[in-house]
């Protein structure tokens, strides 16, 4: 298991890392930071306070390491979280800017929800057996990501992968890479997908989390082009994939072939696409 | 005798270099506050056109200036790229500190600058840099007025307390 540990330190104010680096080196999860109460560390699903509390100068500072001091040149800003060095996902929340309705990024955080990006190489060996494309499906943070991650270096040895990794999370620095991949970041998905398309000529494009209908529009367009896709959607059975009208189009279409399906445990079956 | 007259040279003198020092004093800042203004410039254009990250945005804006200017830009990317300090705010302040000579009025400018770099969102930050550069483009203004008379008031009153001391002490 690889995680990017040091870099996810380093974003941490100076007074805590100490405290996070000897209880969470191994099986750290998610750290969540809220203003004057203590930081929460979950650790393999049970949850750890630390002692001191929390001050704004600390989510300022979680901030503005994790963004370089730019959180404004992040694209994701608006969407309400940054992806730090090493992958790891900071949700925030607290005062919003909107403009005509719209959010539009944070003016102050009062609280922020850090997610470790961790890295187990091999464990996408059995998934990439499957032909055509494949859905990965699980609840959040049954480890969707972290196995597409592999899933997706595992097909990057045998053919041409194109990534669309719009949150930059899938393959930050730093995180081996398959031999023919090719990582777009920072790209709305249905622009990604199109774009890579055009310009990349893959035999299979990857994605993480498909959340909107323009997302399934693309991949609709993709596979109509006989490109092989490798995706992850929330939900924790094929029958809940099947109800969530958002994925209407996909299940219509029956693109996908393979489905990988995780448990809370993080272990996975697969199965072959019914219907 | 040699030696009044040696003593009423170098009052002359001293009482004359310090009225062109001053007089030197306020075109320096009237330099640095052009060079500022022009860095403010570009920095506008970087964030609004490329959004470049800001130690990028600072080294680059240093590397286009020159004298204190240059060091206070490039100081402060240094700074960012440690990654000690909680905001931009307290790099800036530690930039600062490394370049004492800095007249007071400018060291206020830097330090407002500094605030309006930490803010979250783009539009806050370019509207902080309007405000800046408006603060840099007043104080310029209040430099430039009957600049010439009054440089020129500098020079000639330090010429004639010179003369006027050498001739009480003669």
């Amino acid at each position: 298991m690889m995680c990017a540990w040091k870099e996810l330190l380093s974003i941490l104010p100076p007074r805590l890392r100490r405290e996070v680096d000897s209880l969470g080196k191994e099986s750290a999860q998610e750290l969540r930071l809220r203003i004057n109460a203590p930081p929460e560390l979950v650790l393999g699903g049970k949850e750890i306070w630390l002692r001191e509390n929390v001050t704004e100068e600390d989510l300022n500072f979680i901030i503005n390491t994790a963004s370089r001091y730019s959180p404004w040149a992040a694209a994701t800003m608006a969407q309400g979280y940054l992806t730090a060095p090493g992958g790891h996902r900071i949700g925030l929340c607290g005062e919003a800017i909107c403009r005509n309705g719209c959010f539009e990024g944070i003016r102050q955080a009062r609280s922020l929800c850090i997610r470790i990006a961790r890295d187990f190489q091999g464990i996408g060996k059995d998934a990439a057996a499957l032909k055509g494309s494949i859905l990965i499906l699980g609840a959040p943070g049954w480890g969707k990501t972290t196995l597409l991650r592999d899933l997706v270096r595992q097909l990057a040895q045998k053919e041409t992968v194109s990534v669309v990794d719009e949150r930059g999370e899938l393959f930050p620095e730093g995180v081996a890479r398959g031999k023919r991949m090719d990582v777009l970041t920072g790209c709305p998905k249905p622009a990604g997908i199109d774009m890579t398309l055009r310009t990349m000529g893959p035999s299979c494009i990857a994605l993480d989390e498909i959340t909107a209908e323009g997302d399934c529009q693309a991949l609709v367009q993709a596979a109509n082009c006989g490109v092989r896709l490798v995706a992850t959607a929330h939900a924790a059975s094929e029958r809940d994939f099947r109800c969530r009208s958002v994925y209407r189009v996909l299940v219509e279409n029956r693109i996908f072939d393979g489905l990988v399906l995780l448990h809370k445990d993080k272990s996975y079956h697969v199965e072959r696409m019914t219907l | 005798m040699n030696c009044k007259w040696i003593g009423a040279a170098l009052i002359i003198a001293g009482c004359g270099g310090f009225g062109f020092s001053i007089a030197a004093g306020c075109r320096r800042e009237e330099r640095l506050l052009r060079q500022l203004i022009q860095s403010l410039q570009y920095m506008q254009w970087e964030l609004q056109y490329r959004l470049t990250p800001l130690p990028e945005l600072c080294r680059q804006t240093g590397k286009t200036a020159s004298g204190v200017v240059r060091d206070i830009f490039l100081g402060l990317a240094r700074e960012l790229d440690w990654q000690a300090s909680p905001d931009v705010s307290s790099c800036m302040s530690a930039a600062l500190k490394r370049n004492q000579e800095l007249p007071r009025n400018i060291r206020r400018i830097f330090q407002q600058l500094g605030r309006c770099l930490g803010r979250f969102d783009l539009q806050g930050q370019l509207l902080g840099l309007e405000a800046v550069q408006s603060a840099c483009q007043g104080e310029l203004a209040a430099l430039n007025k009957n600049r010439d008379v009054r440089l020129r008031s500098y020079q000639t009153l330090g010429l004639c307390a010179g003369v006027a001391l050498a001739i009480l002490f003669a």
